[in-house]
């Protein structure tokens, strides 16, 4: 029989790292700016295509990169730091390449169709977006949301993981990398969808009204993060 | 919006109701199947699994396209990544605790942690989708399902050692990952549309489901080569028979099917 008690008193601190590193997750969606369909057809502000596959994108490249730094450093802060550097490079370059293609492809120019300045660069917008549009492409301050966005999901699947990896355990390494990678990409997925459904799919990042949402995500967030870090703690502990 | 259109209740053949008890019923029956009869005849039998997941798959298939038909906003996928995120979490926790009572436990779990979403979904996060609830609790339980089902049939045995040892460790728990989520949600993604119908979307479901079986034959091989014939081979014919089945309906319920022929080539282009 697992001794339950002893086992989440043995990891209390992991178990903190976990609901921080799923809340990150959690927050770091919202920064990204992602369109959906609408985007993929230039018709929204926007990477197009859906929330949880640009996070997923990022967020994996993040544990990734964080996995392979472990392999030759032990020190938590440089791994975690290398996944967030990781997803931060991936998204960045997504939207760069996104950019490519509205600009030189379709033939617009990236416009933000919910605020009539952009906050950074205070270039006009609402005179570049085309009529019937909720804009197009990824402006300034969107690809700068992003790549916060990005640094704060890799940064918490970075710590999931990691958090994961230290849980004390009675069985051999490699199955411990095995489960705790798995179940970082899950507990990653749960806060992706959660943050998504919170945005209700699109957002143009911090600009965006909805990004005022936030705390309700951080709610739910939190709630589930803990319940599968609980869970996954037992499981990888308990064998 | 979603590309579903106009936010609408779907018409169902099959009532959720049966959907329910087929997913439930079949999947764990597949899943306890598989481990016992693998205990008492050899691995060659593990191919239940596999099964007790294809019914598990449709019932997932079947709830997204329920829930999804409300247009959600963030696409189909998310909720096939939100189902087997659940199911791992709950499938691994219900079988390190569980022992022999590991599935049920899992799909308990899952269920829970499922309403748990949902209702932060359509309380907190204001979702407006009246079978939010419900909806991602079956998600979550048909996720926990196929990842067991999927699990089983690669490794013969549903104990967590085993699992480790023949699907976790060696990685290929990631196939089993991207095999079932893409399995749940790609029915619904490549049906929807004012013309969805269910007896369509559902055969689809059987297609995924029958390739994730062949992909646990393969994977079985580096158990014991025999037991990955009959996994490949069922799965080979529940994918034909199911391809066959959904062809049919695909020119049942299209207008007109023609062929367009061979590419023109340059001279009669010009």
């Amino acid at each position: 029989m697992i001794d339950y008690v002893g086992l989440m008193a043995d990891n209390l601190l992991y178990l903190l790292l976990i609901v921080v590193g799923g809340l990150l997750v959690a927050i770091g969606v919202h920064f990204v700016p992602v369109g959906g369909a609408p985007a993929a057809m230039g018709q929204a502000t926007g990477v197009g295509t859906g929330t949880v596959q640009l996070a997923a994108g990022a967020g994996l490249t993040g544990l990734v990169t964080a996995a392979a730094v472990m392999r030759v450093a032990d020190d938590m802060l440089l791994v975690i730091a290398s996944g967030m550097v990781g997803a931060m490079i991936m998204i960045g370059s997504t939207m760069l390449v996104g950019n490519f293609m509205y600009i030189y492809g379709v033939g617009v120019t990236p416009a933000s169709g919910k605020v009539k300045y952009d906050p950074i660069t205070k270039d006009r917008q609402d005179l570049y977006l085309s009529q019937g549009t909720e804009g197009h492409g990824v402006p300034t301050s969107c690809y700068i949301s992003g790549i916060i966005g990005g640094g704060l999901g890799g940064l918490g699947g970075a710590m999931v993981y990691f958090a994961l990896l230290s849980v004390t355990n009675a069985t051999t390494a490699l199955n411990v990398i095995g489960l705790a990678s798995i179940l970082a990409v899950a507990i990653f997925f749960i806060n992706a969808v959660i943050a998504s459904y919170n945005i209700g799919g699109t957002t143009e990042g911090f600009i965006d009204p909805k990004f005022k949402r936030v705390p309700k995500a951080i709610v739910a967030s939190i709630v589930v993060t803990f319940l599968s870090a609980i869970m996954s703690i037992i499981i990888i502990g308990g064998i | 919006m979603a590309a579903g259109g106009e936010p609408k209740k779907v018409k169902s053949a099959i009532p959720p109701k049966t959907m329910i008890a087929f997913g439930l019923i079949g999947g764990l029956i597949g899943v306890y199947a598989g481990h016992f009869l693998s205990d008492m005849f050899g691995p060659v039998l593990s191919f239940f699994g596999a099964l007790g997941a294809i019914c598990a798959i449709v019932w997932g298939a079947d709830t997204v396209r329920r829930v999804c038909s409300y247009g959600i906003g963030t696409g189909v996928p998310s909720i096939g990544m939100l189902a087997i995120g659940i199911g791992i979490v709950a499938a691994l926790f219900g079988l390190a605790v569980g022992g022999i009572a590991g599935p049920i436990i899992a799909v308990i779990v899952a269920t829970i942690l499922g309403l748990i979403i949902g209702l932060l979904g359509n309380r907190l996060m204001k979702m407006g989708v009246p079978i939010m609830e419900t909806a991602t609790a079956e998600i979550a339980a048909a996720g926990t399902i196929t990842i067991i089902g999927i699990s089983t049939a690669m490794a013969g045995t549903f104990e967590i050692t085993g699992i480790i040892d023949n699907v976790i460790a060696n990685g290929f728990i990631a196939v089993v990952f991207i095999v079932g989520a893409i399995a749940i949600l790609h029915p619904f993604n490549a049906n929807l549309g004012p013309d969805e119908k269910q007896d369509r979307t559902l055969s689809v479901a059987f297609i995924d489901g029958s390739i994730a079986m062949i992909l646990a034959g393969i994977v079985v091989a580096g158990v014991s080569l025999a037991s990955a014939v009959p996994a490949i081979l069922i799965g080979l014919a529940i994918w034909l028979f199911a391809f066959a089945k959904y062809l049919g309906y695909v020119k049942r319920d299209a207008y007109k099917v023609v062929g367009t022929g061979l590419l023109p080539t340059e001279e009669e282009l010009s």
